[in-house]
């Protein structure tokens, strides 16, 4: 069912959706649509939570391996936020840009003139229209092409990605909905493609230090985890127009569930190797109501008051609590407009430490005899045993390798502190040995299936909505992510 | 008070449960010492549904009494009772008349204390599991405290009240949502107040927070996180496994939802205004993995007392989210085994405000208005807007009523940092001058509650549980409670 029908806008979405139920996979993106979020496909609580058989001739992508290559070439459409991944690529020198995509022109001279001055070489420019992308991604020197368009553009552009031979790397939520998850995992398998999510937050310094530790049984049992998306966005960047005030607004309008659920998710999952071993099984959502993106509107008529009719449903502030295959626990929360500042939470609890984030602190368990810890230390959890300038000093000891690596470098080039580019440096760096990156596919299905489904359960009141399986019981077996370097 | 009950008050008693609940639940003879593990469970269909007011029973959310100059107290439970007593024995108008525990060294040690701050000694009961039954007998009591192990709760203050006597019952009043109906239903069949000792409601941030919420300072309302999250292990003189903790750690074997509610919950509904213009509507439950008992086991062989051969199926973490009629939310949460420090949570979130609790910190919205903020100052909420020093100084200038009235007083008596005292000053004082006190026989039923709901949620696999309404209707147009002082 669609919450919003149009019966003048072609379906190709709903062609889409159809085909990815097993009536045959050729749901390209025509050049007349623009793809409407409200005409996404949304299932229902049966239909959402069923894992689809795999389509004859698929094959699994976990472990999909490809020719190694001395150079990663590089494509970005989308250079608001892609603007990130062509400063990133152009400072690897394994990388080349060979071509950048946005709708303004003006967006795509900037990040090419910033390519030329960075590398010497100039990518070619896309621009103008919503399908200059399509002629790009026609080339046949692209390796890998970064998707960091709006999120209804995400879906038919990687399916295009990967149909013309490329990796497809999406921005975050890769997919609006569950059935554009199976769309995604069904043409990477398919085309033998990666198709990976981008989500930065797992290479921030703070979340790779928690997943060292965690990958070395530092936390014990693993019982619990927090993580969010706070961030007050209700004043500024959702009214504002020509950027993501143009569309992001838009979701608040039809849906209710968490909207953007990867960012506190995508680390929180790595530690708990969902799809490694552990996988999500259900998810009970509850919102509050919604207060404060009408009354900014009200109060502030932004834009000339030319949104005085737009009606918001989702709640100001979504809870969601995940139950894993492992027993698990996950809450997750989002909440975009409320006066709060920033957090992601990036909590883990396990028998032997707790650490929490915003700000970091590690409590440790007296009877953690862990080697990383002095054993002549006497340390209680009843307080925060590391924190501040304590904690500081214990996470540069034991520093993610990754972190090691790059991330003064990381911190030169920038992007949200540095994380940016310590993602599109461990990414690409995946691509030219040929190994299957960090994030998969699958990662992507997973964590973005939380929108629909969250929202799903709001509207039916909180039942429990059980969890797809895009690894098709793959995920009792795939080993975890190493640590890398 | 009503004159002393004839002898076929038991049998009455006994004859109207059976008779209201169908026989599924007895009251407490003299002989049966009671197991909460044999107390009857709803299912789910039933649990939430409200039961049908009693022939003759009356409302008891605005009784009123005669006022007296004196108010007599007895105590029973000794242990977390004494605070009880010490602060009877520090208010000027209250007589500690009689104290009763199972361990005669208690009862003598607390009639001594009461000797040192009067110069009255009060009675003394003690020596076995029913001589409660005499003190409760007696016809010079106002008020009884009952301060038992939580299986006793019920039937001490359901006798409490059929013979006359106030009800001030300890923390969590009922095991089951049936034995919260039987404490409501007594209450407005005997006229009697049976308030819930939530201390926690008059901690100093606490009725802070109160007392700005009150105000509208927070603008409206959407969602608060409360929690009781108390690494319970090991209190350095004993463990969990121990003696001491027999009866608390009986809970931990067949009960898997939250066991102890009310210290957060209690202290958010108040912000809320829960029972009083919104109510409970329905609360998903789901807990992670039980590590912490059993490894605690396995790390202080040889095993103690009877904990070896327990089975404990409650897990680590609870987390529940309630879902209200006016459509906030609140996140509950309950962890007594894990390495993490103390906290409560104590969050409330409102279109105009944001307040968290360890460490306490405020953010206010850059559009507030409210007239105790300085208008010249600018403020915004993408960092806390006050806390540490600040903070304190704009909560000392905020003091809710009480605390400027008794704070300092309070502090000096002692109990938790002060709050016992006050709110034992505080409803002892109600009773004075007969008026209602702050916390009702509904707040003691619809927050203790939630220990049986969690659960059964748990049990059903996270299914949403209908929240039943003590008040029968009654909170839709109950009165907010006034800003006491």
């Amino acid at each position: 069912m669609s919450l919003h029908e149009n019966p003048n806008r072609r379906d190709f979405l709903k062609l889409g959706a159809i085909a990815g139920l097993g009536l045959g996979l050729n749901a390209i993106p025509s050049a007349d649509a623009k793809p409407d979020p409200r005409d996404l496909k949304l299932l229902d609580a049966h239909d959402i939570s069923a894992t689809r058989p795999r389509p004859a001739g698929n094959k699994p992508v976990w472990n999909l391996t490809t020719k190694p290559i001395e150079k990663v070439r590089v494509a970005v459409i989308g250079l608001n936020r892609g603007r990130s991944h062509v400063n990133s690529a152009a400072s690897i020198p394994f990388a080349e840009v060979v071509a950048v995509c946005d709708i303004i022109e003006s967006r795509a001279q900037s990040a090419a003139e910033n390519v030329k001055k960075k590398t010497g070489k100039e990518p070619a420019m896309y621009f103008g229209d919503e399908h200059a992308w399509e002629k790009m991604l026609e080339r046949d020197d692209i390796d890998v092409v970064f998707v960091a368009t709006p999120w209804e553009w995400h879906v038919p552009m990687a399916l295009k990605v990967m149909q013309q031979g490329k990796h497809a790397f999406i921005e975050v939520s890769p997919a609006v909905t569950v059935d554009q998850c199976w769309q995604l995992v069904d043409m990477a398998e398919k085309t033998q493609r990666h198709c990976s999510i981008i989500e930065n937050c797992c290479y921030g310094e703070e979340e790779l230090f928690v997943l060292n530790l965690a990958r070395q049984g530092f936390f014990g049992d693993l019982k619990h985890a927090e993580c969010a998306y706070i961030h007050n966005l209700g004043g500024g960047v959702l009214w504002s127009l020509g950027s993501e005030g143009d569309w992001r607004r838009d979701y608040h309008r039809f849906m209710d569930g968490n909207l953007y659920p990867t960012h506190g998710l995508g680390p929180v999952a790595q530690y708990l190797n969902i799809g490694r071993g552990d996988a999500f099984k259900f998810v009970v959502s509850v919102s509050s109501p919604e207060f404060n993106l009408t009354q900014y509107r009200d109060k502030h008529q932004p834009n000339n008051g030319q949104h005085k009719d737009e009606k918001f449903v989702c709640g100001d502030m979504n809870t969601s609590i995940i139950k894993t295959q492992l027993g698990r626990t996950i809450m997750i929360q989002h909440d975009v407009v409320s006066p709060r500042p920033y957090t992601r939470i990036n909590a883990l609890c396990g028998t032997e430490a707790t650490f929490f984030g915003y700000p970091a602190r590690l409590a440790i368990d007296a009877d953690n005899k862990h080697p990383i810890l002095d054993p002549k230390e006497k340390r209680s959890s009843h307080e925060w045993t590391y924190e501040k300038e304590k904690l500081t000093k214990f996470m540069k000891e034991n520093q993610h390798p990754l972190i090691k690596k790059i991330g003064e470098l990381g911190k030169k080039v920038g992007g949200h502190g540095g994380m940016d580019f310590v993602m599109a440096y461990r990414m690409l760096d995946c691509v030219r040995q040929g190994i299957t990156p960090d994030m998969t596919v699958y990662d992507a299905a997973d964590w973005s299936s939380i929108l629909e489904i969250s929202a799903r359960s709001v509207k039916e009141g909180s039942m429990p909505i059980q969890c797809p399986d895009f690894t098709r019981g793959g995920w009792k077996t795939i080993p975890p992510l190493g640590i890398v370097s | 008070m009503l004159p002393p009950e004839s002898q076929s008050r038991r049998d009455f008693l006994k004859f109207s449960a059976l008779a209201g609940l169908g026989g599924t639940h007895l009251v407490s003879t003299a002989e049966a010492k009671p197991d909460p593990a044999q107390l009857t469970h709803l299912t789910t269909d039933t649990i939430g549904k409200m039961r049908p007011r009693p022939a003759g029973n009356k409302p008891v959310w605005e009784l009123t009494t005669r006022p007296v100059g004196k108010v007599r107290i007895g105590v029973i439970g000794l242990n977390r009772g004494s605070t009880h007593v010490k602060s009877g024995s520090l208010l000027p108008f209250v007589e500690v008349v009689a104290v009763c525990d199972i361990l005669d060294d208690r009862a003598q040690a607390q009639a001594e204390i009461v000797f040192k701050h009067t110069g009255k000694r009060p009675a003394i009961y003690s020596g076995d599991e029913n001589v409660w039954e005499k003190m409760v007998d007696r016809d010079d009591i106002d008020v009884v405290y009952v301060a038992t192990p939580w299986e006793w709760h019920k039937p001490m203050a359901v006798r409490a009240m059929s013979l006359g006597k106030h009800a001030f019952v300890e923390v969590n009043c009922g095991v089951t949502v049936d034995e919260c109906w039987e404490l409501v239903d007594a209450s407005e069949k005997y006229q009697r107040h049976c308030p819930i000792l939530e201390n926690c409601a008059y901690g100093e941030e606490e009725l802070f927070v109160l007392n700005l919420a009150r105000q509208g300072f927070f603008g409206d309302l959407k969602h608060a996180e409360c929690a009781y999250i108390h690494d319970q292990r090991n209190s350095g003189t004993y463990t969990f496994l121990d003696k001491q903790r027999e009866w608390r750690r009986h809970y931990a074997t067949f009960m898997q939802g939250n066991v102890y509610p009310t210290h957060g919950l209690g202290t958010v509904s108040q912000y809320l205004g829960m029972g009083r213009g919104d109510a409970f509507k329905y609360a998903v439950s789901v807990s992670s993995p039980e590590f912490g008992l059993s490894q605690l086991r396995e790390k202080t062989k040889p095993n103690r007392d009877r904990s070896q051969d327990q089975k404990f199926v409650c897990g680590d973490m609870n987390t529940t989210i309630i879902k209200t009629m006016l459509g906030r939310t609140i996140v509950v949460q309950h962890d007594n085994t894990s390495p993490r420090p103390y906290t409560r949570g104590n969050m409330l979130s409102g279109s105009q405000a944001t307040f968290c609790g360890y460490p306490n910190r405020l953010a206010v919205d850059e559009d507030n208005k409210h007239p105790i903020l300085d208008p010249k100052e600018k403020r915004n909420s993408h960092s806390w807007t006050y806390e540490g020093d600040k903070l304190t100084k704009f909560m000392q200038a905020n003091a809710h009523p009480l605390i400027k009235k008794a704070g300092n007083d309070a502090k000096k008596v002692g109990g938790h940092g002060g709050m016992d005292h006050l709110m034992n000053y505080r409803f002892l004082d109600c009773i004075r001058q007969g008026i209602t006190p702050d916390m009702t026989v509904y707040d003691a039923a619809s927050w203790s509650c939630l220990m049986d709901l969690s659960d059964r949620s748990v049990r059903d696999g996270s299914l949403p549980i209908a929240y039943p309404d003590f008040t029968r209707g009654g909170w839709k147009d109950l009165k907010t409670l006034p800003l006491i002082s």
